[in-house]
């Protein structure tokens, strides 16, 4: 095995254990053991198997399947949860990643200054620029849910898909803001140095010399681990808010909004408080996504993209069930790309059917997702993975 | 029909026991306060134009060009309201059956032969003749949709959500069909012939074409009204919308109204797409841009009545044409979506919706 | 364990409805079995029974809102069972539902016209003139929304599109639900006069005493299944009907 693919192979591990830890049954130390061996047997063997090319497009798709995945997660955790039909996760998607953007970049100067402009450029941290886009995304969830959550669910869904609209509007328009039509450019990747040469000042020796081999084509290895970190994090805190009294409380307000009213619950603020914390994990979400993509527009967050392809993830995977989120992210993403291979490969046929057709193939990818969806709410409407009802952890399984 | 609703004054005459903040709540919410919320915004935008600069001449163009607009949006949010009165949901689709009218009257009069410009507006005869050929046309594909995917979903009494989604599922085929068929660049009827402005009295200028746009919405509009208050099936159609279960007691077949309704929604949005088309140009997203000014009138003018969607339609045409005098005219859709939200907040009923206070 | 009085002809031309043997539900839930029951032509026939008895449900499953899990219900000689509401409304049989049963957004005159959707177009403003002539006050308020007018004027709004299409038979759900007292003499006079001039009526009702004195005849419908049937006096006198269900 070679320097290059070692090196490859230590980045892949972790995500490995975290996908081994979710998916093996059984008591937590078991599970953890069997996700460790598994997950180094895996990630020795992949490079060794796999050309190098395709691994490389592996992990890239993987960062996008877990980007895709954390928003279908901040999605569950608003219809899942409480019932919320949110049309307008491209909206908070943008929130994020513009403001990550913002807190992250330089203000351009001198020569720059005229071609690219925004509001403002603090050179923050990645996790600082995330954890503001979280709340600032989260924030303007907020300020939405109070004129808009006492709606029934039919006006809270077109008036999230306005509120989507409107947003998009705003990147597109105020060029102060976030450069407007232009792509913003240029947002750090986090600790991009680890594949630079000369590799960053403070790293050991030791480290630098294991990283060698990798160039900055490499860097989405790493970028794997930190979109599996943070896809683990939401997963796990989610799951914990599920099984809270608190999530008890939302999935009350979601069947039986009367009763729990009636119980004396504060219906209205339980619907604000899911509604903000889905609205925090897809701003999240969107900075993750900004500092993958490092150049991003408002053409980025279209209803496609951002909001129509998240809600087929979740209702595959399967609504209410936070697996079953991340499930429906990958299995969708993989039709998504795996649809681009199809396409290509089919182009002499298209050619014969229409000489335009092959340059619109990209269209016959979203058709395969409309009819995706449409099939999957005539015959399977409840998802892959059904909702558990899990009261407490003290409680014997209703399964 | 629900114009005869009195508006309800009557909470505040009520009398009653409740805390000053409740009256004025509930004075708030009334449909009276709607209406003089929505007036007052128009207010507020003309004077915010008549700020930026723009001439009383300026205002009063840009007032009649969002009564034109209103034409086309009340073509679409008439369909847009009457399935939601009779199929209650939401249908996103709707948006893409607009543009489905544009694009396909435009292959239809690319097969018809070029007759001559029918001075002073822009257009020759084949293309009216191609929008009265999209009508049915568009029909047809809201029947098949509807066949395949919105009928076994009603036949299980589906959520309101699961209908919604695949209304979205919908749209997004639709488009990608659009896209696919005549490709992603912009189209015209009729690629560089201008049709200039008239000179009207106090300054207001206008094309022909507009007036014809709206002339036409507004035919169309009256027939669809004679149809609904004076047909049988127009009855059927309201009395389905009003209370579906009754209506299958009382011997209506309720399938072939749901039919009947998708017919004519489709084919007013099919020519609102025309006239849409018309106004600017084809492009495979307008209808999804008409679709919040759309949801905005009809919701305004209370889901299920077609007369109210007209009205609403209207204020929201004035409201994005008078708002480009101040602000960029890209954020039009989020002008509408600004009086949707006063809606919501205020009267979700609509000026013109049946029940609630 | 039914007690019978008198046993009508099974099936032949004397019965216009014959419900037999049917077992239905909604679900999971079984809510009627194999209940079996007979209205012959302009009799009317009361059902009356203890709430949750599963008389809305019966109407329901003889009317094709529900369809029958079990059983057939025949109706002037036909197998109506699995037929849409609007088939069987073709037929002859109407169906008064006991909540909102009028469109509260159509004008009582229009009301009127969805009531005969099926009929030909030309005799509609005679068939009105008739109902007019049963309910002179619909004549009066013909151009009001149903929506603005009291219980029991809705109420014979809601008979009145029944009775246009001139059925054999009419259904009647608790017509007497939610009205005054003086109403509910009001709206039995007038199911008598209509029952007089000719169609069958089925009622069901929870004002037992009132609707079995009207009645030829009665059904005790108790927990999905039928326990007495007679004539309407039979069961008005019979002590355990009277101790189960009439309250004394």
């Amino acid at each position: 095995m070679e320097p290059v693919d070692l090196a490859r192979a230590s980045f892949l591990f972790l995500p490995l254990v975290l996908l081994g830890l979710l998916v093996f049954p059984g008591r937590p130390v078991l599970r953890l053991l069997l996700a460790v061996v598994a997950a180094a047997i895996v990630a020795l063997v992949l490079p060794l198997w796999l050309p190098r090319g395709i691994l490389t497009y592996l992990a890239s798709f993987s960062t996008m399947a877990g980007i895709y995945a954390i928003l279908s997660l901040g999605l569950n955790s608003q219809w899942g949860l409480t019932g919320h039909v949110n049309f307008g996760v491209a909206g908070f998607f943008a929130v994020g990643a513009f403001t990550s953007a913002l807190f992250t970049t330089k203000m351009p100067e001198g020569a720059l200054a005229a071609y690219s402009q925004q509001a403002f450029g603090l050179e923050w941290p990645f996790l600082a620029g995330v954890l503001m886009a979280g709340i600032i995304a989260a924030f303007v969830g907020f300020l939405i849910s109070i004129p808009v959550l006492r709606l029934r669910t039919d006006f809270l869904a077109i008036a999230t898909l306005g509120i989507a609209e409107v947003i998009r509007f705003i990147f597109q328009n105020e060029r102060w803001l976030a450069n407007g039509p232009q792509p913003m450019r240029g947002i750090p990747r986090p600790l991009d140095c680890l594949f630079a040469d000369p590799a960053c000042s403070w790293l050991p020796a030791r480290v630098a010399n294991w990283l060698a081999p990798l160039s900055p084509r490499d860097y989405v290895f790493f970028y794997l681990v930190v979109v599996a970190l943070i896809v683990a994090v939401v997963y796990l805190a989610l799951e914990r808010i599920a099984r809270s009294p608190w999530g008890r409380m939302q999935r009350a307000v979601r069947d039986e909004e009367n009763s729990a009213a009636m119980n004396g619950k504060n219906v209205t603020l339980r619907r604000i408080e899911s509604f903000v914390v889905g609205s925090f994990i897809m701003g999240v979400a969107g900075a993750v996504y900004a500092h993958y993509v490092v150049s991003i527009d408002y053409s980025h967050f279209n209803p496609l993209f951002a909001t129509f392809i998240v809600w087929v993830m979740l209702m595959l995977g399967g609504s209410g069930n936070n697996k079953g989120a991340i499930l429906g992210a990958f299995a969708v993403w993989a039709v998504w790309s795996g649809a681009a291979f199809v396409i290509d490969m089919a182009s002499p046929a298209l050619r014969a059917i229409s000489a335009d057709l092959p340059s619109r193939g990209a269209y016959l990818r979203w058709m395969l997702v409309a009819i995706l969806l449409g099939g999957i709410v005539l015959f399977r409407p409840q998802g892959i993975l059904r909702e558990r009802k899990k009261v407490s952890d003290f409680l014997p399984k209703d399964e | 029909m629900s114009m005869q609703d009195t508006p309800d004054d009557a909470v505040g005459r009520r009398h009653d026991d409740r805390s000053l903040r409740e009256r004025i709540g509930a004075a708030l919410r009334s449909r009276v306060a709607l209406g003089v919320a929505l007036l007052l915004t128009l207010v507020v935008f003309w004077i915010l134009g008549q700020r930026n600069g723009a001439s009383l001449s300026d205002l009063l163009s840009l007032t009649v060009w969002g009564i034109m607009l209103g034409g086309i949006i009340s073509l679409g949010a008439i369909g847009l309201t009457l399935v939601y009165g009779v199929l209650k949901f939401p249908n996103f689709a709707h948006g893409a059956l607009v543009t489905l009218g544009a694009y396909g009257a435009f292959t239809i009069a690319s097969f018809l032969p070029r007759g001559p410009v029918l001075l002073p507006f822009s257009f020759g005869w084949e293309l009216l003749a191609a929008m009265v050929l999209a009508m049915p046309a568009v029909s047809l594909v809201a029947l098949v949709v509807d066949r395949v995917l919105f009928r076994p979903l009603r036949q299980r009494d589906a959520s309101l959500v699961l209908l919604a989604m695949a209304s979205l599922a919908a749209a997004f085929f639709l488009r990608s069909s659009i896209y696919l068929i005549w490709g992603p660049d912009f189209l015209f009827y009729y690629p560089g012939r201008a049709n200039p402005a008239l000179h009207l009295p106090l300054g207001i200028r206008i094309q022909a074409d507009q007036i014809f746009v709206f002339v036409l919405a507004m035919i169309l509009v009256a027939l669809t009204w004679l149809l609904l208050e004076r047909t049988r099936m127009g009855k059927a159609m309201r009395a389905t919308a009003d209370n579906p279960d009754l209506a299958q007691v009382r011997g209506i077949n309720t399938e072939r109204v749901i039919a009947w309704t998708w017919v004519l929604g489709a084919s007013l949005a099919a020519a609102g797409g025309v006239m849409y088309g018309l106004a600017s140009q084809l492009r495979p997203e307008m209808g999804f841009w008409l679709l919040l000014p759309m949801f905005a009138a009809a919701i305004m003018g209370g889901l299920g009545n077609p007369v109210g969607a007209i009205v609403g339609a209207v204020i929201i045409g004035i409201a994005q044409q008078v708002s480009s005098s101040f602000i960029n005219p890209a954020y039009g859709p989020g002008v509408a979506f600004v009086l949707l939200v006063i809606v919501l907040v205020l009267q979700p009923q609509g000026l013109f919706g049946k029940g609630g206070d | 364990m039914i007690h019978t009085c008198s046993r009508p002809i099974w099936g032949g031309s004397m019965a216009l409805l014959d419900v037999q043997s049917v077992t239905a539900g909604y679900g999971d839930t079984e809510i009627l079995r194999d209940v079996s029951m007979q209205v012959r032509r302009g009799e009317m026939v009361s059902i009356i029974g203890p709430n949750g008895a599963g008389k809305s449900t019966l109407m329901k499953t003889i009317f094709g809102l529900l369809h029958p899990r079990e059983g057939k219900v025949f109706f002037d000689g036909d197998d109506i069972s699995g037929l849409h509401p609007y088939q069987i409304v073709e037929r002859g049989m109407c169906y008064v539902p006991q909540v909102s049963n009028v469109f509260t957004e159509l004008t009582v005159a229009e009301n009127l016209e969805m009531g005969a959707f099926l009929a030909k177009k030309g005799d509609i403003s005679a068939r009105k003139e008739r109902i007019y002539d049963y309910f002179p006050r619909l004549k009066e308020r013909r151009n009001q929304r149903a929506g603005k007018m009291s219980g029991g004027e809705r109420q014979m709004v809601a008979m009145g599109s029944a009775l246009m299409l001139e059925p054999k038979l009419v259904l009647m759900d608790e017509p007497s639900a939610g009205l005054s007292p003086k109403m509910v003499g009001v709206i039995f006079e007038q199911i008598k006069k209509i029952n007089d001039s000719g169609p069958a009526i089925l009622i069901v009702e929870q004002n037992a005493q009132l609707s079995l004195q009207m009645s030829d005849r009665g059904y005790v419908l108790a927990s999905g299944e039928n326990r007495f049937e007679g004539t309407g006096e039979e069961l008005l006198n019979d002590p355990e009907v009277g101790r189960l269900y009439l309250g004394g």
